[in-house]
């Protein structure tokens, strides 16, 4: 390999002809070690070489003048010289740069310095999130950022998470627009990409993302990939760990003999006979414990990165692979990555840039976060049952229909999903002249994925509702084609491919030019086209031969003539067409304003509404900069302003159109006639979901070490998509017909961010870095349709009510219900209540009367009232490292304060387990004051009350990592740069009160945050990590 | 440099111009937009336009309760509180059943206008009886519009957008029934004049409308002329047995200007009214929990009034074919102990709509109340004789309208009534067609409604108002119909 690097630097050295003397040398570095692929340039004449692996070069120069020339090599600070005449025999030492944070931040089709940057942005080096050891990106953020809030859909190996910038603007898609150098890359696909493959992340959270138009009022995240640097020596690098995983909790469930104690006294208290004749059971089955386990993960990436004089390039490879902390492999996530970036000069103006990030991964799961999900069975199944009855089957628990084994559950199931994934693109960098770039990039995004289920017969129990087969022998229930002609239905397998194409084009033009020294203009024009398409192809077949996991393919069904078997498919397209146009302008770095246009059109959007046009304006001013401003100790200080108009296009494809699923039916000739007519009529004058967003922020730096920045926002979306009542005139309301999708209802977000930042002086032994960041945002729905009063969200408990709503003067997906105030201590308490509670008993929950009518309705929602809501009040981010000598020790916090959690895991049937809460139920006058008694009489306790309603305020320590970096004197005998091995543990504790797995509780859907099913937890994980370069 | 400017002001330009490569129809998906590709999808559309006709049992309930010829009834007056509302003439702004009217007509407007927008997609020979079809169904539902509401918004030929539909105001009566006018003169020439099914619009359908429209505006020689026409045309002729008129078995008869079709073959629920294939009326017109022979069980709305009974002379058959009186229909029976009903709360008067009622033999599937198979009568030959008649008798021709009247009569033996008033034919309207739902809005064409209607005011109650939601949907800009 390094002969190849060799030949490859040789051949690009410049020769000439003509009158030459040569000039040889060698470039080393302070500590006397050779550099290589450093770039020894000579201005006039002109003329190139490249250092070899040893350090040595060769320039041949045509004229014996003394010449000019730079040294340059990554790494270290460019050194210019003057060769005298002659030929010469040199010794160039380099000085190391002293590592600074990136000065330059990504924008949008350009860059911006940080210090004339006058938008709301945060960033995070590729390091950071690289550190966390976590499988995906939007995980290693939380606590990163202020502003940009990561809750997490699921704990299971795989699971998503869900990243809200400022809070949620919409009950619909709240997902940012994230790009990947510069590719359109959707949020749930975010599993294909290796955070070991992050270069830095960028979230552009204000007016600054105007210049994405219509997709950017939920934020902008901009990744970029690592890349190469020219006159860099090929450095490759590992990095992989080995870590294992247990639960972060158990749930604290009743014992065996606590279970029969508290079910006796339930069914006495409901008049019925006691269930267990002895209680004296002992501790059971721990259900829990059958379910969990430890479970190993993994994580490999070698990389290789390098450049010549004119190419750069870095090519990764990464393995993952993480088995669950529930079921082990049958809860499984792996994926394989291939990363090539790769930078040529095609001449001296012309640059291509070439990204292609391959992804390949595989991953199966459990039924979780639902009624029926195994932790949900786990956590309700009786402690009185063994796992296997002694008739050598599963025990059944046929007391309660909808809960059933969990181990066996586990066993059954069986799905496998893959997704391949190819996303790249081709960029032309054209350079005519030093002030302006014209950029050409051709970009796509490839995901094919597919999933199969099978599902066997399986017998859980009589009456279970998970029941495939007709019994515990496993007959197949049959289905009757004609009169007489029955076959059996047998095992299932369902197999599905969808494919997703999107293709884009982006050109633009910037041109930035200073005149008269202080006045920089800076321009961007440009327009994009960018096509998605979908198509799926579906099929489940039945009669899988012997009910065999291994013939689970469609090709082995053995259903008589296939006459079961069924197919399914489905396609779209849509296209989005834009131009924007950016100008800035600074006066010597101290006034700065820039304005911001885009024009979007979208197939998504109806035909009146098809082009939308999204300005934005900021503006900075450095104080710092002025010749007033005389405090020493703050270095800079910047009042920053932006306001800007932003899009949500992430509505359904075709809402705008009508369909023909109405009724239209009449009679004929005393025959009823099948016709065709609209059922949701058009509606062409369909947009895009629109943000308007004022942000006013400061920017401090202390003795360049100490960074504050502060952002207030007033972020404002309005048309939310509704189907509320319309005029009779739009023909809705016949046979069959709903309301159209209109654009209407508002929803209003306001907070605060805080970004503070320390590092220490470089040059001292003991560096620390430590930043924290706080976020509080105060959402409230101002606006529904008129005709609508309330979006109904989740419901409680199984058919239960709905318990979370979308309804103006209110936290999105608010949870409403009634305001429990103790538990009936005597009839006499009941009797001489101010408020009379239809049929309350002592021990039951007292309700409070909202509306004063000395009455609790159950019958409609009069009395019920605002229960929280599962945004938090505010978020905080806490990061701490430091490294002494060879050691490092790095910490990250997350807390979220103020959300709350509706406790919906727990079935509220006579037979289920429960929370050991209850052992402090209310058995007689004064024996609790908040825990309602236990019977199995109809009684208002299982309504959704705050009794239901917990405090989800954690503070968790994500990632705690101590390392120790082998000395460079050392290493260079072994010819690495560096060797580091480190402990690490994610999820080490979490402090909170919330008794369920985890607080950190996400949904993607606005409506359902906050709505506990049982989660599955987020592991703990214990890991030893490897790290080396050479 | 050039070459990559030319390119991008190529993009910029043709940007601004790429209308069509956004248009992106759903793939393999026949929606809305890309339908009326061949005949079939013509023909299924018109099916769905003919839809709505079947909501017309509220038509018929209104035109009988606000006129003196029935009470709401019903189980309790808070059941079906619209019906009651107009029983008393206290209705206002806020009334469910005037909103389904009002709805559900402009679903069959926006359905007819659906095909006649699209009416250029295709050609086919069937193409322009479709058209005329589809004419014919506006008509029919811009009619019960203005005979309720007078003013309506008048949308033609198009799907209103959410924006546009605040921006449309109520068209004046006078454009409305032009409109109406303009349809059905489109319509009648292209129709048949015998109806290859059962239940199309015909050419005699479209001109007794017509000509009906006519009447509702004192055109009377146009109506005149109109009416010739359908009674030259020698295609209708009167039924001999006023009896069997409203039976299922004699249903579709020469006498059948224009029916609005049902089946009891499909269930139905109250939950979707206007999704019933079966007719409404029956039952609720039927009997309370009545245990008996001959009728079903029903839910004793629309129940003649005593005004109605006391109307008729006592030797008019026609009588006993209009009016259930119960008590001496159960009397009349060979074992009356055993024949049970009950009174609802709603409004009791003894006598039952025996035009539209549950029978047995004729009850539909469950819900069987919601599911009677017996068509509405909505033009009959007996009515287009009685306009006529009154036309012509606005016309001086008294010959001919006594003559159209002794037509009427002597089919139910009875002598011919000289007939030297107007108020002649009106009372033999009320005789001939009580029950059928012209009665309110006969009072108030011929100026008798505040004579007739007690708490009728006049200048106010001859129109309905506006259903004030409807107001407010449409952007608020509507005014209400005045004195409510």
């Amino acid at each position: 390999m390094k002969s190849f690097f060799l030949l490859l630097g040789v051949s690009l050295t410049f020769f000439s002809v003509a009158q030459n003397r040569t000039i040889t040398g060698k470039i080393i570095n302070d500590a006397n070690e050779p550099l290589g692929f450093a770039k020894i340039a000579v201005k006039s004449p002109k003329g190139n070489a490249l250092s070899a692996v040893d350090g040595t070069f060769s320039l041949v120069l045509k004229d014996t003048a003394s010449a000019n020339v730079t040294i340059s090599v990554y790494g270290y600070q460019p050194q210019e010289m003057s060769i005298g005449s002659g030929p010469q025999e040199l010794t160039i030492v380099m000085k190391p740069t002293v590592s600074e944070k990136n000065e330059v931040t990504v924008i949008g089709y350009g860059e911006a310095k940080n210090k004339t940057l006058t938008g709301a942005t945060s960033k995070v080096d590729g390091e950071d999130i690289e550190k966390m050891n976590m499988s995906r990106m939007d995980q290693a953020l939380q606590g990163q950022m202020a502003g940009v809030n990561i809750s997490t859909n699921s704990g299971s190996p795989g699971g998503s998470a869900n990243i809200r910038i400022r809070g949620l603007g919409t009950f619909g898609d709240n997902d940012p627009l994230i790009l990947v150098d510069g590719i359109v890359y959707d949020s749930q696909g975010l599993n294909a990409l290796n955070p070991s493959d992050i270069k830095s992340i960028t979230v552009l959270k204000d007016a600054m993302a105007g210049i994405y138009g219509v997709r950017a009022a939920n934020g902008v995240v901009l990744i970029e990939t690592k890349n190469g640097a020219i006159n860099r020596k090929p450095t490759i690098e590992y990095n992989g760990y080995f870590g294992l995983q247990q639960t972060s909790k158990k749930l604290d469930l009743l014992r065996a003999d606590e279970y029969a104690v508290i079910k006796n006294e339930m069914f006495a208290m409901g008049g019925q006979a006691m269930p267990f004749n002895n209680v004296n059971v002992g501790e059971g089955t721990d259900w829990q414990d059958q379910v969990f386990t430890r479970s190993p993960v993994q994580s490999h990436n070698i990389s290789l990165n390098g450049g010549t004089l004119a190419t750069r390039y870095s090519i990764g490879l990464g393995y993952f692979n993480q088995d669950g902390i529930v079921g082990g492999a049958k809860s499984h996530f792996d994926r394989y990555n291939a990363r090539l970036n790769f930078s040529t000069d095609l001449s001296d103006k012309l640059k291509l840039n070439s990204v292609l990030l391959f992804s390949s991964e595989g991953r199966n799961t459990l039924p979780e976060n639902g009624i029926g999900s195994v932790l949900y069975n786990a956590i309700n199944a009786f402690p009185t049952e063994p796992v296997i009855s002694p008739m050598g089957n599963y025990s059944y628990m046929e007391e309660v229909s909808d809960i059933i084994n969990p181990v066996a559950q586990i066993m059954n199931t069986y799905n496998w999903n893959k997704a391949q994934k190819f996303v790249g693109k081709e960029e032309f960098v054209f350079k005519p002249l030093s002030f302006l770039t014209f950029t050409n990039r051709f970009n796509y995004n490839v995901a094919l994925v597919d999933s199969k289920v099978f599902s066997p017969l399986v017998w859980y129990g009589e009456g279970k509702y998970a029941n495939t087969a007709l019994n515990a022998q496993l007959e197949s229930p049959t289905v009757e084609l004609a009169t007489g002609v029955e076959i059996d239905r047998g095992a299932a397998v369902y197999e599905e491919r969808n494919t997703y194409a999107d293709l884009s084009y982006e050109g633009f033009v910037n041109y930035d030019q200073v005149f008269a020294k202080d006045h920089q203009v800076k321009a961007t024009a440009g327009v994009t086209i960018f096509q998605r398409e979908g198509n799926s192809l579906n099929g489940v077949a039945y009669g899988i031969p012997n009910n065999d996991v291994n013939y689970a393919d469609i090709s082995a069904n053995s259903t008589q003539g296939g006459f079961l078997n069924n197919t399914g498919s489905w396609e779209f397209t849509e296209r989005l067409v834009s131009a924007f146009l950016r100008a800035e302008y600074a006066f010597k770095e101290k006034y700065v304003v820039s304005a911001v246009v885009r024009r979007d059109g979208s197939s998504k959007f109806g035909p009146n509404s098809r082009f939308g046009t999204f300005p934005s304006f900021s503006a900075g001013w450095l104080i710092s900069e002025e010749s007033f401003f005389k405090f020493k100790p703050i270095d800079l200080c910047k009042l920053r302003v932006s306001y800007g108009i932003s899009g949500n296009d992430q509505i359904p494809n075709f809402a705008y159109r009508a369909l023909l699923n109405g009724e239209g039916v009449y009679v004929f000739d005393d025959v009823i006639t099948q016709g065709v007519a609209i059922g949701r009529p058009a509606n062409p004058d369909l947009k895009w979901e629109t943000t308007r967003q004022l942000n006013i922020g400061l920017d401090l730096s202390f003795w360049k070490k100490l960074s504050f920045s502060t952002n207030y926002f007033i972020k404002n979306t309005y048309d939310l998509l509704f189907q509320p009542d319309v005029s009779a005139l739009m023909g809705s309301y016949g046979p069959g017909g709903y309301p159209p999708v209109i654009n209407a209802g508002n929803v209003s977000n306001k907070g605060w961010e805080i970004e503070l930042g320390y590092r220490s002086d470089r040059t001292k032994k003991f560096l620390y870095e430590a930043n924290w960041n706080f976020t509080a945002v105060n959402n409230q729905v101002t606006e529904v349709p008129s005709g609508v009063d309330y979006l109904p969200g989740a419901a409680f408990s199984v058919g239960g009510d709905v318990a979370t709503r979308f309804q103006k003067g209110y936290e999105i997906g608010y949870f409403f219900g009634y305001q429990t105030a103790g538990v009936f201590q005597t009839q006499d308490e009941i009797d001489n209540a101010q408020v009379v509670q239809e049929g309350a008993k002592p021990g039951d929950l007292i309700f409070v009367d909202q509306n004063g009518d000395g009455v609790i309705s159950f019958t409609d929602d009069s009395d019920k009232t605002n229960l929280g809501s599962a945004i938090p009040d505010f978020i905080m981010g806490f990061n701490v490292s430091s490294s002494y000598k060879g050691f490092d020790l790095s910490a990250n916090f997350f807390a979220s304060i103020g959300n709350e959690i509706i406790r919906n895991y727990e079935r509220q049937q006579p037979y289920a387990n429960q929370l050991s809460y209850t052992i402090d139920r209310w058995v007689g006058p004064g024996s609790s004051f908040d825990v309602p008694r236990q019977t199995t009489e109809p009684t208002r306790n299982n309504v959704f009350s705050s009794f239901y309603v917990e405090d989800g305020s954690f503070l968790r320590l994500r990632n705690l990592q101590l390392g120790y970096s082998f000395s460079k004197d050392w290493l260079r005998k072994i010819k690495m740069e560096q060797l580091r091995v480190y402990l690490a543990a994610n999820n080490l504790f979490t402090l909170t009160k919330y008794m369920g797995y985890d607080p950190d509780l996400g949904s993607s859907s606005a409506l359902s945050a906050g709505v506990d099913y049982g989660m599955y937890p987020q592991a703990k994980t214990l890991m030893v990590g490897l790290q080396f370069k050479f | 440099m050039k070459k990559h400017l030319l390119i991008i002001g190529a993009l910029v330009i043709g940007l601004f111009s790429c209308k069509k490569f956004l248009t992106v129809d759903p793939p393999y998906t026949q929606d809305a937009e890309n339908y009326f590709k061949t005949p079939e999808d013509y023909e299924r559309a018109l099916v769905g336009a003919y839809d709505l006709l079947q909501t017309s049992f509220m038509s018929l309930w209104i035109g009988e309760i606000a006129s003196d010829n029935a009470i709401a009834g019903g189980e309790s007056a808070n059941d079906s509180q619209g019906l009651h509302q107009i029983d008393a003439m206290t209705h206002g702004g806020i009334n469910n059943d005037l909103r389904s009217v009002f709805r559900w007509n402009y679903v069959g407007i926006s359905r007819a206008n659906y095909i006649l927008e699209n009416k250029d997609n295709i050609d086919f020979p069937e193409k322009a009886h479709i058209l005329a079809e589809a004419k014919f169904l506006r008509a029919y539902y811009y009619f019960e519009l203005v005979k309720f509401f007078g003013d309506v918004p008048l949308v033609i030929d198009k799907r209103l957008g959410i924006e546009e539909v605040r921006t449309i105001d109520r068209s004046p009566k006078a454009e409305v029934y032009a409109q109406i006018e303009k349809d059905l003169k489109e319509a009648y020439p292209v129709l048949n004049a015998v109806a290859v099914q059962k239940g199309r619009a015909t050419r005699g359908a479209a001109l007794a409308l017509l000509g009906k429209a006519y009447v509702y505006q004192n055109k009377w020689s146009e109506a005149a002329q109109t009416f010739d026409e359908v009674i030259n045309s020698g295609s209708y002729s009167l039924h001999p047995s006023y009896a069997e008129l409203f039976d299922v078995a004699h249903e579709n008869n020469a006498e059948t200007v224009f029916d609005i079709q049902y089946t009891g073959l499909e269930g139905g629920s109250y939950g979707c009214l206007v999704c019933l294939e079966g007719n409404a009326a029956p039952g609720f017109q039927g009997i309370r929990q009545y245990n008996g022979p001959v009728y079903g069980d029903g839910n004793s709305y629309n129940l003649p009034t005593q005004d109605l009974y006391d109307f008729f002379p006592a030797g008019d058959p026609r009588r006993g074919v209009t009016i259930l009186d119960i008590e001496a229909f159960i009397a009349a029976q060979p074992n009356p102990g055993a024949i049970t009903y009950a009174i609802g709360a709603g409004g009791h008067t003894g006598y039952y709509n025996n035009k539209y009622i549950k029978r047995q033999g004729e009850i539909g599937l469950p819900d069987n109340d919601l599911t009677s198979p017996v068509n509405y009568r909505v033009i009959r030959y007996a009515d287009v004789l009685l306009m006529a008649a009154e036309a012509n008798y606005h016309l001086g021709n008294t010959a001919i309208a006594q003559t159209y009247v002794n037509q009427i009569r002597s089919r139910v033996s009875i002598p011919g009534a000289s007939v030297n008033s107007l108020d002649k034919i009106y009372n033999e309207r009320r005789f001939e067609l009580s029950g059928e739902g012209h009665r309110f809005f006969d009072l108030v064409r011929t100026g008798k409604a505040a004579l007739e209607i007690p708490g009728f005011i006049p200048g106010k109650h001859e129109v309905f108002p506006i259903p004030q939601v409807e107001i407010d949907l449409a952007g608020g800009r509507w005014p209400q119909n005045p004195g409510y």
